[in-house]
């Protein structure tokens, strides 16, 4: 009997602490905005800071779709003509992480460039 | 669109708490193509999937798997696959087909850890048999590298085969080296196998939003009851 509450205690603790996992963080999230226009990214490099989670908000405003792609940042994502699309990166230390979009990848090139001096992020 | 927390925090708890019941591990094939939890919309994919094991009891199986799938939404994708099993030297023909259906349940990078589920319904021809699993998919980056798990609960009935509840764990630790090459390390659990091996997989880019991912993956059984070899392999393109 004592086995089996037990049992139960250490099930529910596993599923308490998998909610956790899953729960919003509140501390408030950096958000920086790149558009596609053109089948440019603009700005093509954008500064942001070390250490931190931030938010990337990708406005298309191009007819047509394209993905933000970057093996660096681990991410991508398709993004339709004319909508906008968030895309989480970092906490990230300190560099140079290029990207560029799938579908025109001669022209739509970017950089993150991450710097430890918050104040430089912009 | 955002999917909200909450509902996504109901979901994996309802699922977790599902699995706390007593269920058997699941059986037949166990090794498989590990999912992570993301859908990109308009993508439309092509894939083969094989896998064969050698065991003392049933040796030589071979399972050879064709998927079309495509994306419905930026969160919902599904999947349709036509099966074929058989030992080797056998003349293979088509005995199962499979739908599935990819929920991403969070943004990537949003939360600690990024979640979806996978819903699979199988039906088997020769064995009159269907299947239905649901399958939790998680994923967290830790630098270069990446661990992926899933976490599928069973359920499968017939005229030949017991009804039953069953139970799937497989868990991949990817290391991004580079686009082309990236090594891991595969663990899967389930009703008479428990295995692990190394995959080695990459992407090819062929055009401008064309793709051909592979993985290669070589498993030892470490269980009495497990297959001695099994070797799977994936090439999925993308367009």
């Amino acid at each position: 009997m004592k086995q089996t509450i037990r049992m139960r205690k250490s099930r529910l603790s596993v599923i308490a602490l998998l909610i956790l996992l899953v729960a919003p963080s509140y501390a408030a999230t950096p958000e920086f905005e790149i558009e596609i226009r053109n089948h440019l990214f603009l700005p093509d490099t954008l500064t942001i800071p070390a250490g931190v989670k931030v938010k990337l908000v990708i406005y298309n405003r191009d007819a047509t779709p394209e993905e933000f792609e970057s093996y660096e940042l681990n991410r991508e994502k398709v993004i339709l003509g004319g909508r906008k699309a968030i895309v989480f990166i970092g906490p990230l230390a300190p560099g140079e992480y290029p990207f560029f979009g799938e579908f025109n990848p001669q022209t739509a090139l970017g950089t993150i460039l991450v710097v430890a001096d918050a104040n430089a992020a912009k | 669109m955002q999917i909200p927390v909450k509902a996504a925090s109901i979901t994996v708890a309802l699922f977790l708490t599902a699995l706390t019941f007593n269920t058997a591990v699941a059986d037949g094939i166990v090794v498989s193509k590990i999912y992570d939890p993301y859908v990109q919309p308009l993508e439309t994919e092509i894939e083969w999937r094989f896998v064969t094991q050698d065991s003392e009891t049933v040796p030589d199986v071979q399972k050879h798997s064709l998927g079309i799938g495509r994306s419905l939404t930026d969160r919902w994708a599904v999947e349709f696959y036509a099966i074929a099993t058989g030992q080797s030297g056998e003349s293979l023909s088509i005995d199962a087909y499979e739908l599935e259906a990819q929920w991403q349940l969070t943004e990537q990078g949003e939360y600690a850890i990024d979640w979806g589920l996978l819903f699979e319904l199988e039906r088997e021809i020769d064995a009159n048999a269907w299947e239905f699993a649901a399958t939790l998919l998680a994923a967290r980056d830790f630098g270069r590298t990446t661990v992926t798990a899933n976490l599928g609960l069973i359920y499968e009935g017939g005229e030949r085969i017991e009804n039953e509840f069953e139970s799937i764990l497989r868990m991949q630790m990817r290391y991004r080296m580079k686009e082309t090459l990236e090594p891991s390390v595969e663990v899967h659990v389930g009703q008479d196998t428990t295995a692990i091996g190394p995959t080695i997989g990459g992407l090819m880019r062929v055009s401008n939003g064309r793709k051909l991912r592979w993985d290669v993956g070589l498993f030892a059984g470490i269980t009495e009851r497990s297959p001695d070899h099994i070797l799977k392999a994936n090439i999925e393109f993308e367009f």
